[in-house]
């Protein structure tokens, strides 16, 4: 049992990971047709784990109906639209013009998450009046810099303070991107030890922490 | 006072609400038309498609869903504009599955404003699962990655499609992201090893994120949410939705600087007036 949860799965992970970190480097014809290959079998993995999601979700939501859990409703909901979306997807065969289909996307899919993104605005500007507070030198530098930043990028503050746009935009080259930089490479460097534990075994969480 | 100002910094966030809400629909009503600057990375991005030749294919990528469409949308169509108008060949396709009938719909409509073709000056490829591999696919072939277009006409047969094989054939990408998969994956995945040139559009919220890619040049130009988008249709003259939005954007912005500066004074003269108290 061992050799299939454990030994079988790390196995393949160490063979392929070195095989694709090599093939990067080698653009040899018989190379570049391995990862054509294994691309395409991955785009299909990936269509199938769309499909494991989506039954997860499905399987959660009605474990939650079924104990009538707190916010059941809710459940009830998700599950009517993810069907009645599902099925008149099928119906039109994917199509959008003309159909259920594309009528339930246009007028109620689209409305509805350009409106839940939208409210952001309102929610940044009642939770800024309560958290944004110069209470320390850097909360007092971070307000700063993001009143400059918003000053300066809208054409109202570059008509009452000119040359307000230059500081939003020297904030935004120098400071911000020297910050940022600083995260992208800690991120790849976390990805990259992360990478090297699992193709080597170390790590493997990914396998499921069940029993042996 | 001290009561009132710790009254004020527990106002109901419904006022706020509405004072946002005032702020918003005002200037949409009665509009300012104050001038936009254009940013160098906006630009860029106009420069780059000025110099591709006539009948250059662009691939945009609409990697976004209906969430992002407030501030991708009229990105999205002045890039489309920007493009039919210099006879470039468009090969739209979008790494997110919601954002499918939005892409589609964006696309054939300003396709049709400027009498194109199917088939033959643009296409849909579609949604293509796998993120990373979906990008990775098309850089290494892209009728495996796409056998048929959104409409189900083989890749093979479509006559824009003629004489591109892969990435390595197109002539710039760009990818209009509100997350990941996004601008990151098709640098990561699809420029660095294919070798296309890139340019991005994103939410202005995920903006900061992309500019050690603009400086290091991993990607030549930035449209940076709304503002960006105004900041195309002023080089396009074409004034469409973002360039009304932002006159509602510039008094939002102001209304939340004057919260924070209302926050602030109250919550130091609370500090100082208790400690008064207390002394």
């Amino acid at each position: 049992m061992v050799f299939w949860k454990r030994t079988l799965p790390v196995a393949i992970t160490f063979m392929l990971g070195i095989t694709f970190m090599l093939q990067y480097y080698v653009p040899h014809p018989a190379s570049e047709a391995l990862l054509r290959e294994v691309s395409v079998w991955n785009q299909i993995i990936a269509g199938f784990a769309v499909i494991l999601g989506v039954a997860s979700l499905l399987q959660s939501h009605a474990q939650k109906i079924k104990r009538k859990a707190p916010g059941w409703g809710y459940s009830v909901v998700m599950y009517a639209s993810m069907c009645s979306m599902l099925g008149f997807g099928i119906w039109s065969e994917g199509k959008g013009e003309g159909t259920a289909f594309g009528w339930l996307y246009t007028y109620t899919l689209v409305p509805l998450q350009a409106t839940m993104f939208s409210l952001l605005a309102f929610f940044v500007a009642s939770a800024a009046y309560r958290a944004f507070r110069a209470r320390s030198p850097q909360a007092t530098v971070l307000l700063l810099a993001a009143v400059l930043v918003m000053w300066g990028r809208v054409p109202l503050g570059e008509y009452l303070l000119p040359g307000i746009g230059q500081v939003s935009d020297w904030i935004m080259n120098i400071p911000n991107t020297a910050a940022q930089r600083g995260i992208l490479i800690g991120i790849s460097l976390g990805a990259i030890a992360t990478s090297i534990k699992i193709i080597c075994g170390i790590e493997r969480a990914h396998l499921g922490g069940g029993q042996e | 006072m001290h009561d009132l100002a710790r009254r004020l910094l527990g106002l109901d966030r419904r006022w706020i609400f509405l004072v946002i809400a005032f702020g918003t629909v005002l200037p949409l009503l009665y509009p300012l038309g104050l001038p936009i600057r254009v940013s160098p990375e906006v630009r860029k991005i106009y420069d780059y498609i000025e110099r591709l030749p006539p009948g250059g294919v662009l691939v945009l990528s609409f990697d976004f869903e209906p969430a992002g469409k407030p501030e991708l949308f009229p990105m999205a169509v002045a890039l489309l504009h920007h493009a039919f108008q210099n006879n470039l060949k468009i090969v739209g396709v979008t790494l997110w599955p919601a954002g499918t009938g939005l892409a589609e719909s964006i696309l054939s409509q300003v396709a049709q404003e400027h009498g194109k073709v199917r088939g033959i000056d643009y296409t849909f490829l579609g949604y293509a699962p796998g993120e990373a591999n979906a990008v990775i696919s098309m850089g290494q072939d892209l009728s495996a990655a796409f056998p048929a277009d959104h409409y189900g006409t083989k890749i093979t047969d479509l006559p824009i499609l003629q004489g591109i094989r892969s990435l390595r054939d197109v002539h710039y990408v760009i990818s209009l992201s509100v997350g990941f998969p996004g601008i990151d994956t098709w640098y990561v995945y699809g420029k660095e090893k294919y070798g296309f040139e890139l340019g991005g559009g994103c939410t202005a919220v995920s903006a900061p994120r992309f500019y050690p890619l603009l400086n290091t040049g991993q990607i030549n130009g930035l449209i940076g949410g709304l503002r960006g988008a105004a900041e195309y249709e002023v080089l396009l003259a074409r004034e469409g939705k973002a360039i009304a939005g932002m006159d509602a954007q510039s008094t939002t912005h102001f209304l939340i600087i004057v919260l924070l500066a209302l926050c602030n004074f109250f919550s130091v003269f609370t500090r100082q007036t208790g400690r008064t108290r207390y002394r």
